[in-house]
């Protein structure tokens, strides 16, 4: 008999995206940088890395999460997390909640390791765990565990206004997803990644992202709000930054088997 | 993560005192939040109550119906950061039984609170983890740990360094914590080596029914209508059959045996050691191990029957003495997922366990003189193999499937009673958003066949808290089908596999 893992795994390029950075003060509202000249006519794959980098732009960092599950009746629910990240590896700590004490270590996007502390052990997670809920909140395994669109998704250009580009996304040939279509919408003047909506197999619109509340800390320019939402039914869960550190200097031993049971 | 708050102290100063305050006083201030936050506190507390819903599987039948189980149980870990490589682990548990200890309590003694609400103290960790010493990729740690080794989980046969706790065989996963020197290497980032030296063996916890599996059946009058067969061969159970067959059983008395456990000395011989080696080669985690020591479960070694005639009955007391055989264990395990498999998980162990030999040795003897004397090989000492191999696999996000194969369960050991086979299945379903879970473990003995069945229905209200309803329903045949066969003793059927069970359990964790 095993217990299934059925909570979150990681938080992943969303969050990396999406966070703000304010070591040590609280992180307020900001005003946006001073915008970058109209960027010249860019290929959707070109859009699509200038997002990724800009959402990887620090070296490392380590956020505190909460997340905000509202049920469709309005009941809330609210866990907290810890996210360390260093390039595409990621280890998350839940810190509150009935996962306490439950952490995750994040690879690659196949590689995900998890501490039971039911068992205390350490075990590799089966891809088919990946599109789980995390916590029954609307973010996946496979969501938080994804490091790069560009490696698993062809990109072209869907529309564009003025102050955006709308991205379409669609699984390489071969790869393995749970959606069929992702839609990012990406802000001209920063590259940010300020909405996304997921598509099933069918063309339905299963999760949505609507990221809010720009904050620029030392240099790193990031949304601190972002709610995920299911169209279908109208469950929402909101994922808030409450602290950030960023270009700390974290080792690579962070992200190692090692430390995911270290004190366990 | 809980912090702990330093206790703010309240003592009187001597005058003198207050210039030195002052000039401390920055210091002081800047050190508090310092040490919170080498501090870390968690926790949880369950209460826990149980009904009997069978009324043929206690000591005598008709003893079912009743709650056999009222606890509380209060768990706090704490953990001490004083350096970033260095960390102390205490986890204390106060377990409290909502039950007196007797039901015929004294009234003298019900001023005494471990009489009137008894309650155990267990330390389930204390340890120190050093990081970095004496190689930067070497870690040591030192104290009372729990230690689970292999990738199956539960039934690994290479999962012997922690002996298990089945003291509540519904808590099947916890683990007996014992003293350990742990040396853990990470030479490069795809391999991890452990080392593991413990001093003192620790048997595993048996469960409150254990002592059924020696325990004479008596009718209503209170005459014997069967012994347990103990570990010989069927002719030599006869031979000892035919010993009291010819004695009326209503003119037997005969108290339930006593069993003795001997346990291995404190000497260095007597310690145990265990190396593992755990490899990530692609999709494929795989692990070698070995260790040396002792079997975690008590193996039969000996016994005497004392036969004393007498008016109007002749008694006949039964002792007998079981050991923890020594074993060396070399063992494999692997953990597999890839797309290409479907995404199905797949999990193995593999064990080739060379015992000690045990032989068990009866002898019966009437007012000092022996009646019959009979022995048997109860383990031999030749190797033999223990394995488990299963598939795992998320349908969805609302349904989980976990299926194993196994081949000899975490108590066998190769004695008379063999290495049995088992499948166990168990599927998850995730409703409301994973606030409510059905979950419905059950194991077969493909070899008696009998069966556990442990459905459990759990609810997370809120965060850290949940609220389960479940029931442990075991079946198979109450006696066995022999009864002159040690081996033919079902499973999960006989009495000494506990009762069935209803359960309600809250949790609350933080």
């Amino acid at each position: 008999m095993r217990f299934v893992f059925a909570t979150g795994l990681t938080v992943g390029l969303l969050i990396a995206g999406l966070a703000s950075a304010d070591p040590p003060a609280p992180p307020t509202p900001a005003p946006p940088p001073a915008a970058a000249p109209a960027p010249p006519q860019l290929a959707p794959g070109e859009i699509l890395a200038k997002m990724e980098a800009g959402n990887n732009a620090s070296a490392d960092q380590t956020l505190n999460e909460r997340l905000t599950v509202v049920e469709v009746d309005g009941t809330r629910r609210i866990y907290e997390f810890t996210f360390q990240q260093k390039g595409s590896k990621r280890l998350v700590e839940f810190t509150s909640g009935e996962s306490k004490g439950m952490s995750v270590l994040v690879e690659d996007r196949d590689t995900v390791y998890v501490y039971l502390p039911g068992f205390r052990k350490v075990r590799r997670v089966a891809t088919s765990a990946m599109n789980q809920p995390i916590v029954g909140s609307d973010l996946s395994n496979e969501d938080m565990a994804t490091t790069s669109w560009a490696q698993t998704y062809d990109v072209s250009l869907d529309k564009e206004d003025d102050a955006s580009w709308w991205l379409a996304l669609t699984p390489k040939r071969g790869v393995v997803t749970s959606y069929g279509k992702i839609v990012h919408r990406v802000e001209k003047s920063h590259f940010l990644q300020q909405e996304t909506h997921w598509f099933n197999a069918a063309g339905t619109e299963v999760k949505s992202l609507v990221a809010s509340q720009p904050t620029s800390t030392d240099g790193v320019y990031r949304f601190r709000l972002a709610v995920f939402s299911d169209p279908r039914t109208g469950h929402r869960s909101e994922l808030e930054t409450t602290s950030a550190r960023y270009n700390q200097g974290l080792s690579d031993d962070v992200f190692t088997l090692r430390q995911l049971q270290w004190g366990k | 993560m809980g912090k702990v708050a330093r206790a703010r102290r309240a003592w009187p100063l001597p005058r003198g005192a207050a210039v030195a305050l002052l000039v401390l006083a920055p210091a002081t201030a800047e050190a508090a939040p310092a040490w919170i936050d080498k501090l870390e506190l968690s926790g949880y507390l369950q209460s826990d109550i149980r009904f009997d819903i069978d009324n043929s599987r206690g000591p005598v039948p008709g003893q079912g119906y009743t709650f056999s189980l009222n606890r509380n149980d209060f768990d706090l870990k704490l953990k001490f950061t004083p350096h970033p490589d260095v960390i102390a682990v205490v986890e204390p548990r106060v377990r409290y039984y909502g039950f007196v200890s007797s039901q015929t309590l004294a009234v003298a003694d019900l001023w005494n609170a471990s009489d009137v609400s008894p309650f155990t103290l267990y330390m389930d960790q204390a340890y120190v983890a050093v990081k970095g010493v004496p190689s930067k990729w070497i870690d040591l740690k030192a104290g009372r740990m729990q230690v689970t080794w292999g990738s199956v989980d539960v039934f690994s046969p290479n999962d012997n360094i922690s002996s298990r706790d089945l003291s509540d065989p519904l808590d099947y996963t916890r683990k007996v914590p014992n003293e350990m020197v742990e040396i853990d290497a990470y030479p490069t980032s795809r391999l991890t080596l452990n080392a593991i030296w413990i001093p003192i063996f620790q048997p595993s916890w048996l469960p409150p029914s254990a002592p059924l599996a020696y325990s004479v059946q008596k009718n209503a009058q209170g005459c014997l209508t069967q012994f347990p067969a103990p570990p010989l061969t069927v002719a030599q159970n006869g031979q000892l059959e035919k010993l009291f067959t010819a004695v009326n059983p209503c003119a037997l008395n005969i108290p339930d045996p006593s069993v003795t456990t001997y346990l291995p000395s404190n000497k260095l011989t007597d310690m145990q050691v265990g190396l593992r080696a755990r490899m990530k080669l692609g999709d494929l985690d795989v692990g070698v191990n070995y260790y040396y020591g002792r079997f975690g479960f008590p193996v039969a070694y000996d016994a005497t029957v004392l036969v004393s005639p007498g008016a109007p009955k002749t008694t006949i007391n039964y002792s007998a003495e079981v050991v923890y055989p020594r074993m060396h264990v070399v063992g494999a395990d692997f953990n597999y997922s890839s797309h290409w498999l479907g995404d199905v998980g797949v999990v193995g162990d593999l064990a080739v366990i060379v015992p000690e030999p045990v032989s068990f040795a009866l002898g019966i003897y009437e007012n000092g003189s022996q009646l019959l004397q009979l022995s048997n090989q109860n383990v031999p000492g030749k190797a033999f193999v223990k394995g488990a191999v299963g598939l795992e696999r998320t349908f969805g996000s609302a349904l989980y499937v976990d299926a194993l194969f196994i081949h000899g369960f975490f108590d066998e050991f190769n004695d008379v009673y063999g290495l049995h086979n088992y499948v166990s299945l168990t599927p998850e379903l995730h409703m409301l958003r994973d606030r409510v879970k059905l979950r419905l473990a059950s194991i077969l003995d493909l070899t008696d066949p009998s069966y556990v069945f442990y459905p459990q229905l759990t609810w997370n209200p809120l965060p850290s808290v949940e609220l389960m309803i479940g029931a442990f329903v075991l079946g198979g045949d109450l006696q066995p089908k022999n009864p002159l066969d040690y081996a033919s003793r079902s499973k999960f059927g006989q009495p000494a596999a506990g009762r069935d069970e209803a359960i309600s359990r809250v949790t609350v964790t933080w």
